[in-house]
């Protein structure tokens, strides 16, 4: 698979004087499990939300599978599964009501969405509380119910803004399984983590923003191939993240300074 | 490793906490970057501060004119305002919602005795304390004025009389955290709050109904709050007023009794706080239900004829009116209302007035009154969504679809309780003529559609997220409010006229066919509006959304 599934061009956005993302040049091809990286308020869920539609761009363009995100924002979310930073639940409904809610919403008919929902609940562990309204759900449920709820429709694409947090490990599990079985069947996956391990091992392709440029962008062997690691040992991708984002000594806290913890 | 060489003081503690209190206010008096927010706080600050004030002279005033006019025992009523007001008001205001939280502070190394202390020292720095122990000073300079001699004992009373409430107070306070940290049992309060509110409301007709023959019920009564605290205030004061020593004695004592009556209830409730207590509101997991079989393939949808979209949309609206105790329980109103101004001013037996309103007049006013209470919520129509305003913008559908389920719910709701409320009425006074009442219909229908094109156009524009079962910092945008009043007081004044107009002109018929007219043109108004809505709604996204999920 070679058809790019997101491109993006000179995408920027600003907030009064400060450039969160600034002309970042994407392109993740389908079928990507992708890893969009960078450190705390370098720009990566202001790009999600660009790419969704929850968020307009001061400049530049997005285009999703084919379509100008602009030009034609309802075919695009028709193909798109988002779990946005927040998650974005309506609290006050239970878990199958508000599955049901967004089924319909992407113009499933009842019969479908009801089957969807309740084999979701059964595969996220979420059936046993068929009365319990979202709001009293404790974090890593509501993320679970989340990411049902952007897998529903079955989408080509799949955002995912740190999908595993607060996730209990025996859940991520399933769920990483279920997200590369999606890659194999040619969804794109764009995910973000600070988890660098998940991504090492989830990921084919990685991007790193940083302070809202894009840093460094390919697949990890070719990532891997531009860092100088220890002879005989494989570079890791913290190894890369912290050699990219300038963090590699120079940049670091120094650990001296805290001598009174240690 | 760490290397605390020393524990700070309980006083150093409470130092801390008190310092981190006033810097929390500062800095959310920082954030109110909004100038209606600080015109509403500024409103509210010279309103209480006139209200503190003002009772300070009352209660001078009181406390002065009873010791010098020889009713000295009348000093207990002021007491007992002092005392309800001081456990009354923390209960309306911090018990709906969750405020700074002093169990946090079980965090830091205190002592048992550190965490009373502190918890103690909280119920000194809320409104009601402030009030209530200046309205004490003004008491103490009253009666030093009146009658000197009784100064040492009204200090040492007022003294206990402030310590026992103050335990009352944070006693009930945190008995309440506990039983309110679990949503359903918030809703439940907010609930019966809404409904005593309600009830109030029947209080003036009751009285003037059965005032007279709850007299003598009321003097029972009487003798028996004696044995409270602010009687018991009273007693000694009066004790010491008539130098009765042993009234003063007995007064002081019993005050005192409460107090530690309280604090021993205090320091067992805190004690319980300080070992760990669960206030989890996530719900254990319940026993896995069988599922059955889906059936829906063979239901028929009751909305089959909107788009899945709309009828989406209009469901989860149902659910969270539903589910909101706050809206379900203001939907009662409008029949209680309807009642309640029928039997005061209207039909055979007018309670409030002479003469009974005619039903012809009476009738289109109390639907317009219906619709100005019913429509107030459609001006910030996603103000419940809070987050899941995102799930709209991520989904394939344009606002359009969001307003027509929104609105399709309002209108449902409306028409439910307007013809609830006909019913009572039609019951109880009888409906108008034909005419009028085919004008008040169409009327209804010009002014509620009207109304919702321009309360789509707040709801994106004033946009103010608000919390399920929680009064405490529950307010609607000033804009939005001050949009819903306009547009309100703009239609009301077209549609007033036009329903005189058959007086005028002698034809009965005449208002009902230009308010047919008009709900045509409001109805064809409001389905232009829809796109141009849907538009504004993308270019507001950002917003809405910050707005809405904080």
């Amino acid at each position: 698979m070679t058809d790019a599934a997101i491109v993006t061009e000179k995408l920027t956005r600003r907030f009064g004087n400060l450039t969160a993302v600034d002309g970042v040049d994407l392109t993740v091809a389908a079928g990507q499990f992708f890893g969009f990286l960078g450190p705390n308020g370098a720009g990566k869920s202001t790009t999600i939300k660009m790419l969704t539609g929850l968020l307009a761009p001061s400049s530049g363009r997005a285009q999703l599978l084919g379509l100008d995100f602009a030009r034609h924002p309802v075919e695009v979310k028709r193909q798109i599964g988002v779990v946005p930073e927040g998650m974005g639940l309506f609290e006050r409904l239970t878990g199958a009501e508000y599955l049901q809610f967004v089924g319909r919403m992407y113009g499933l008919d009842r019969p479908t969405t009801q089957r969807r929902s309740e084999e979701l609940l059964d595969f996220m562990q979420l059936s046993d509380r068929p009365k319990t309204l979202i709001a009293d759900y404790s974090h890593g449920m509501q993320k679970k119910l989340a990411l049902a709820a952007a897998v529903i429709h079955g989408p080509r694409i799949l955002f995912l803004d740190e999908p595993f947090e607060g996730v209990d490990a025996l859940a991520a599990g399933a769920l990483k399984a279920l997200l590369g079985r999606m890659t194999e069947r040619g969804v794109t996956i764009f995910l973000t983590s600070h988890v660098l391990e998940i991504v090492e091992r989830l990921c084919s392709h990685v991007a790193i923003i940083d302070k809202g440029r894009l840093v460094a962008q390919g697949s990890l062997a070719e990532l891997r191939a531009g860092i100088a690691g220890e002879e005989g040992s494989k570079t890791t991708l913290e190894q890369i993240f912290l050699s990219i984002v300038g963090q590699d000594g120079a940049q670091r806290p120094q650990l001296e300074e805290l001598s009174w913890l240690m | 490793m760490a290397d605390v060489t020393r524990l700070p003081g309980v006083w150093e503690q409470i130092r801390l906490v008190a310092g981190l209190r006033w810097r929390i206010l500062g800095n959310n008096l920082r954030k109110k970057h909004n100038q209606w927010d600080l015109i509403g706080m500024i409103f509210i600050g010279v309103f209480a501060t006139l209200f503190v004030l003002g009772l300070c002279f009352a209660f001078y005033f009181g406390a002065y004119s009873f010791l010098s006019g020889g009713h000295e025992a009348w000093i207990a009523f002021l007491f007992w305002g002092i005392f309800l007001f001081r456990q009354l008001v923390p209960i309306f205001t911090a018990g709906f919602g969750a405020g700074f939280e002093f169990r946090n502070m079980l965090r830091f190394p205190l002592s048992l005795g550190a965490f009373y202390a502190i918890g103690l020292a909280y119920g000194l720095a809320d409104f009601a304390a402030i009030a209530s122990s200046c309205w004490l000073m003004a008491m103490i300079i009253g009666v030093a004025r009146a009658n000197p001699t009784v100064l040492p004992t009204m200090i040492a009373v007022s003294a206990l009389f402030l310590l026992m409430n103050i335990t009352l107070e944070r006693m009930i306070g945190s008995w309440l955290e506990r039983i309110l940290a679990r949503r359903r049992a918030r809703e439940i309060f907010f609930a019966a709050f809404v409904l005593c509110a309600v009830s109030l409301q029947f209080l003036n007709p009751l009285l003037q109904r059965y005032g007279r023959a709850a007299q003598p019920w009321v003097r029972q009564v009487l003798p028996y709050l004696s044995v409270f605290p602010p009687s018991l205030a009273g007693r000694a004061i009066v004790g010491a007023a008539q130098g009765h020593f042993t009234d003063v004695l007995l007064g002081a004592a019993g005050i005192s009794a409460y107090a530690l009556l309280f604090s021993v209830f205090l320091w067992l409730r805190f004690a319980t706080q300080y070992r760990g207590e669960e206030l989890s509101e996530t719900a254990a997991p319940e026993r896995a239900v069988v599922r059955p079989i889906s059936r829906t393939a063979e239901q028929s949808d009751a909305l089959q004829l909107l788009t899945p979209q709309v009828a989406a949309v209009l469901r989860k609206e149902f659910r969270y009116l539903t589910r909101n105790s706050f809206a379900f329980f203001l939907l009662i109103m409008p029949p209680v209302f309807v009642l309640l101004f029928t039997t005061q001013f209207a039909g055979r037996h007018p309670t409030a007035t002479k003469h009974a309103v005619s039903t012809e007049f009476f009738f289109p006013g109390m639907m317009a009154y219906l619709i100005l209470i019913l429509m107030a919520p459609a001006y910030n129509s996603f103000a419940y969504d809070g987050k899941g305003i995102q799930t709209f913008f991520t989904s394939p559908v344009s606002f359009r679809e969001v307003f027509l389920g929104k609105n399709l719910l309002q209108v449902a709701m409306l028409t439910f309780e307007l013809t609830l409320s006909m019913a009572a009425f039609s019951y109880l006074v009888g409906l108008p003529s034909l005419p009028v009442l085919v004008a008040t219909l169409a009327a209804i229908v010009f002014n509620v559609t009207g109304q919702l094109a321009i309360a789509n156009w707040s709801s994106l524009s004033f946009p103010r997220k608000l919390n399920f079962g929680q009064m405490r910092g529950q307010r609607q945008s000033g804009m939005a409010v001050l949009v819903s009043f306009g547009t309100q007081i703009l239609l009301g004044g077209i549609s007033a006229p036009i329903l005189f107009m058959s007086r005028w002109t002698g034809n009965a018929w005449l208002p009902a066919e230009v308010f047919v007219f008009l709900a045509g043109a409001a109805i064809a108004g409001y389905t232009s509006s829809l796109d141009p809505l849907a538009a504004l709604a993308e270019k507001k996204k950002e917003t809405l959304i910050d707005a809405l999920s904080r």
